[in-house]
This record gives C-alpha cells, sequence and structure tokens, in this order.
C-alpha cells in the first residue's frame, strides 16, 4: 500500500519538470561522473516465521524385514527333529521329488541333524539367512525362530524347512521353497505338509536304524542309528512316505504287522503332518 | 457434523449388511470307504469363535461331538451345559457371536448331501461330524473366510483326532467288558465307539484293545479287574492316524476291520455355493 502511494506521486513531478521545457535546446553535455555508492540501508526486521510444510511420505520399514516361523507338529507320537528353516530367492531347493537326495538331506532326514542341509542352502548364491531351529515333540506347536532377510527381497522370497520325524528311518516333512513373497509387515501365512521318505535308506523299523525314542526304548537309536552313508532304499529318489507298517498285527491272524518293527501303532501318522506358519513382523 | 457422519454410517453398514446377507448352499461329500458322518454342526462367526484348534485342548462341547456325535441337548439330555448348543446359544439363531445349524442323519460313504444355511453375515464357516464307527475322530472346516462372490467353492476336510479318548477300538455294544469302575462302555453316555447305536458297519467283537489293552493300564500294568478298559487322553487336537483294525471280527487287538474301516485324508469334500445376488 506504501510503494502505491508513491508512485502516484511521482507522476505529477515528471509532467511539470516536463512543461518547464520549452525554449532552445542547447547541445547535450557529457554525461556525469557516476557518483560514489550510497550507504548499505539498515538490515530490516525479521520476518514472522512461515506455516509449517506438509508431512513428508512414511519412510520405509528400513532395510532389513523380520520373520517368525512356527512349526505345529499334527502327528499323534512322532517327535520332529531340530529344523533346518532357510529363507532364500527362487533357485534354491532343499530337495527335488524324484530326484537323488543331497547329502545334507539324507544326514537329516535319517539322522536328524539340520546343520549340513542348512550349510548347503548358505553355499547356495540365493541363500537369504537360515535358522536351526528346535525341535517340536508330537501334536504340539514348536518354539518360533526368527529369520532377517533385507527388504529388498521380500518381494520374491522363498521359505523351505525341513524336519525330520525321528521315529522313522528316512522320513521327513516341511516346506519346499514355498512362495512368501510380498509380505506386509504383520501378515501371516499358513501352509500344511505332508511327509517324504527321503529314498536314501531301507525302511526297516529296527532299533539299529531309527534315532527316535520308539529306537531307543528297544535298546538302539541315538546317533549310531541316525544318518548312515549307505544309500539302501529300493529307489535313490526322494518320494512321498508311504507311511510306517509297525509291530501292530504283527501275530494276529492278520499278519499284518511287522515282527521286527520297534514301532507301535501309534507311531502311525496320516498326512498332512505339519502346520507351518509364517508370520512378518517387521 | 457429528450427527451427519453418524448418520452416514449408518447407511454404509445397511448397505453392506444387505449386500452381504446371504443363504449359501453347504453340501458335504464323505470320500471315505466305510465311514459314516454324524450329524453335522454348521456354523458362521465370527472371529472369537473356534471350534477346534490343531495344537490346542478340545473343549468339552467338542468331545461330546467327535466321541459321541452329541451337539444339542435334543440328541442326549446328559450332554446339557456342555455341548456346541450351550457353547455357542440357541440353534438357529443370532447369537451375537455366532448362528447355526445341526444337519441330522447320517452321510454314508462316497455320497453327498447339501443343505441352504442362512449365514446371517457372519464373516467365518466351520463344520464338524464325527466318523463312525471310531473312538474320537473328526472330520473339521476349520474357520474358512466365507466367499461373499456368487460362484462354487470347494474345500478339502481332515479327519483329526479330538485326544479326548484312548483309541481303543472297541465296540461299544459289548458286555464282556466294562470301563474301568464297572460303568458300561460308551464315554460320553453313548455307545462310544459307534457313537450313534449300532454301526452301519458292521464292528466285531471281542478284540483286545489298540492303544490300550483290556486288563491293563497305559503303562501296561495288569489292572485288578482283568475285564476293564481304562480310558485316557491323547490330546490336543491332532490329525488323525487312521483305525487300525484288523482282519479278524471275533479277536485281535481291534473289533474293527483294517480291510474295511481304514482312510487317508482327505475325508470329506465340502462345496459351498453363494448365489448370484
Amino acid at each position: 500500500m506504501n510503494s502505491r502511494l508513491l508512485k502516484l506521486s511521482i507522476i505529477p513531478f515528471f509532467a511539470i519538470a516536463l512543461a518547464g521545457c520549452d525554449g532552445d535546446d542547447g547541445a547535450q553535455g557529457p554525461a556525469g561522473a557516476t557518483g560514489p555508492q550510497g550507504e548499505q540501508g539498515v538490515q530490516g526486521e525479521q520476518g514472522p516465521q512461515g506455516e509449517q510444510g506438509e508431512q513428508g511420505p512414511a519412510g520405509g520399514v528400513g532395510t532389513l524385514a523380520t520373520y517368525t516361523v512356527k512349526v505345529i507338529n499334527l502327528t499323534y507320537s512322532q517327535p520332529f527333529s531340530p529344523a533346518a528353516v532357510m529363507m532364500h530367492e527362487p533357485g534354491f531347493q532343499p530337495f527335488v521329488d524324484g530326484e537323488a537326495a543331497s547329502l545334507g538331506l539324507e544326514v537329516l532326514a535319517e539322522g536328524g541333524n539340520p546343520d549340513d542341509l542348512i550349510a548347503e542352502a548358505m553355499a547356495s548364491s540365493y541363500y537369504l539367512d537360515a535358522v536351526r531351529g528346535e525341535g517340536t515333540p508330537q501334536r504340539s506347536e514348536g518354539t518360533e525362530t526368527t529369520l532377517i532377510v533385507p527388504t529388498l527381497d521380500t518381494d520374491n522370497l522363498r521359505l523351505s524347512l525341513v524336519t525330520m520325524l525321528v521315529d522313522t528311518n528316512d522320513a521327513f516333512t516341511g516346506l519346499n521353497a514355498a512362495d512368501i513373497s510380498n509380505m506386509e509387515v504383520g501378515d501371516y501365512r499358513m501352509f500344511t505338509a505332508p511327509s517324504w521318505d527321503s529314498g536314501t535308506e531301507a525302511n526297516t523299523e529296527t532299533a539299529a536304524t531309527i534315532p527316535g525314542p520308539a529306537a531307543q526304548a528297544a535298546g538302539g537309536g541315538g546317533a549310531a542309528a541316525g544318518f548312515d552313508a549307505a544309500r539302501d532304499d529300493v529307489f535313490d529318489r526322494v518320494h512321498f512316505h508311504p507311511g510306517v507298517v509297525t509291530n501292530a498285527n504283527a501275530t494276529d491272524p492278520s499278519l499284518e504287522g511287522l515282527s521286527d518293527s520297534v514301532l507301535s501303532e501309534g507311531d502311525r501318522w496320516d498326512n498332512p503332518t505339519a502346520r507351518i506358519v509364517v508370520q512378518r513382523t517387521r | 457434523m457429528k450427527l451427519s457422519t453418524l448418520a452416514s454410517a449408518i447407511l454404509l453398514s445397511t448397505a453392506t449388511a444387505s449386500v452381504a446377507a446371504q443363504t449359501i448352499e453347504v453340501s458335504i461329500t464323505n470320500l471315505t470307504k466305510a465311514m459314516h458322518f454324524t450329524p453335522r454342526l454348521v456354523v458362521a462367526h465370527d472371529a472369537t469363535v473356534d471350534t477346534f484348534e490343531v495344537g490346542t485342548e478340545a473343549s468339552t462341547a467338542l468331545a461330546w461331538m467327535a466321541e459321541a456325535g452329541v451337539i444339542e441337548d435334543e440328541q442326549n439330555a446328559d450332554s446339557a451345559g456342555q455341548n456346541f448348543e450351550a457353547l455357542l446359544g440357541p440353534e438357529d439363531t443370532d447369537n451375537g457371536t455366532n448362528t447355526w445349524h445341526r444337519f441330522g442323519g447320517l452321510v454314508e460313504p462316497s455320497s453327498t448331501l447339501s443343505y441352504p444355511f442362512d449365514t446371517m453375515d457372519y464373516e467365518y464357516l466351520s463344520i464338524v461330524t464325527m466318523l463312525v464307527p471310531t473312538n474320537d475322530a473328526f472330520a473339521g472346516l476349520d474357520s474358512i473366510e466365507i466367499p461373499t462372490e456368487p460362484g462354487t467353492y470347494t474345500y478339502y476336510l481332515n479327519a483329526y483326532d479330538a485326544g479326548t479318548e484312548l483309541n481303543d477300538e472297541l465296540n461299544s455294544a459289548r458286555t464282556d467288558i466294562v470301563e474301568e469302575g464297572g460303568a458300561a462302555l460308551g464315554g460320553y453316555g453313548l455307545p462310544g465307539m459307534a457313537g450313534v447305536g449300532a454301526s452301519p458297519v458292521p464292528v466285531g467283537m471281542g478284540a483286545t484293545g489298540v492303544a490300550v489293552t483290556v486288563g491293563f493300564d497305559q503303562d501296561g500294568n495288569a489292572l485288578a479287574a482283568p475285564n476293564e478298559v481304562v480310558d485316557g487322553t491323547d490330546g490336543p487336537v491332532h490329525i488323525h492316524r487312521n483305525v487300525l483294525g484288523d482282519t479278524d471280527d471275533t479277536a485281535g487287538a481291534s473289533d474293527l476291520n483294517s480291510r474295511v474301516h481304514r482312510w487317508l485324508n482327505p475325508v470329506a469334500r465340502v462345496t459351498i455355493t453363494v448365489p448370484a445376488a
């Protein structure tokens, strides 16, 4: 408003000056020397504080994503061994149906030790993270394991999990590169799993070849009855497990049982043998 | 301002209700060779209701259903206060958290029954039905989200063990043996293994027991009375390991027949049809 008033007052002044130039025009004189620079003016007062800016976009969830994985043992009487819990990009598989088991899978499926299979996963270029989970007793919920992968990999992520049914020769259950891509924080996914036979050991059901408590009760079991490098199953291929025969009905007229089996009818199962719950927590 | 917000919220919820309110067709197929399904409990419910959960101990209501096929008082007065009717509320009623119906009769092996069912807008559907003759096996559909788009949806059901009774596989019609303490066989007041009385499939007599042996406790120690059967629990709820059976109808471990009564999962197929609006 102030500056507008000033402009208005200048206009009449110019009009008067023009009106006073009526005489002969003399030759225009040379331009005068430039005058000295004026003094710097005083600093103005500080203006009022500006309004607060808009809130920026929500920050990302960080560079690492965290998942918990839990196994629920659905069998009546088959304890599960410590599990190999592995997260990876597509490309790695702990086993392929119809093909020979890796050494790591054989060690796990015959003796219940997941360390070699985890080492195989870690050696893969698709590997992201792996944890040795605790064993899960029959018909119970297991302990959660926690895995951490780069957030960048969450859009194409796979979960593999292998755990042995320890009152068997070489049965295992789990997940074979299950797709868990694009889970948001808080999401969970649930899988049910059948049981496989690693195809690396004959299903003799004897105390000398089964590591679990059923064989221990019969004087065998333990590490000595676990992994055996010899591959003496009918076909050296991973396949669906046919179930255990057990010694039930071994001496009655049906002769349906296997008389030298250390397993009892309670050690039988039907699929699915496991439920696996994965949740993204961060 | 507040009032108008409220008003529009009410309007919205009414609109949603009119879309979701639906009577669906529930069809159940028995996929087993020789197991019958007892009357089916079909329940539509919210997230607070859980008829069963693997890895969790069975409710008394589930025990009644899985051991005796009983869902409500009308079937067996002794179950009053303990059955699903007590747990869920009156039948065919909006109970606030659920609505349920008992579909009567047996579903025979390799057969299908279909029913209309009003879900009363509840989000989830569960179904449980006992397999007879067994001790406490049941087929279960655990809280699936009820589809709202018109179409036909298929689900496969596994057989679970309620874990509330040992799988002795002894014919509950037998009088030569008794429960520990002298009571007649039958668990929850009904012919036990057969569940709904005489088994529709012939069951043997004279077996010595599978998960537990007549005249012995669970650890194999002889009982004072050689004709008594110890009952026990084997929970929590888990996938049923299947019946054992044998081939002798008058002896052996089991009164079931191994060539007739066994099954493998899945044991049932459920299809839900959501009609076009």
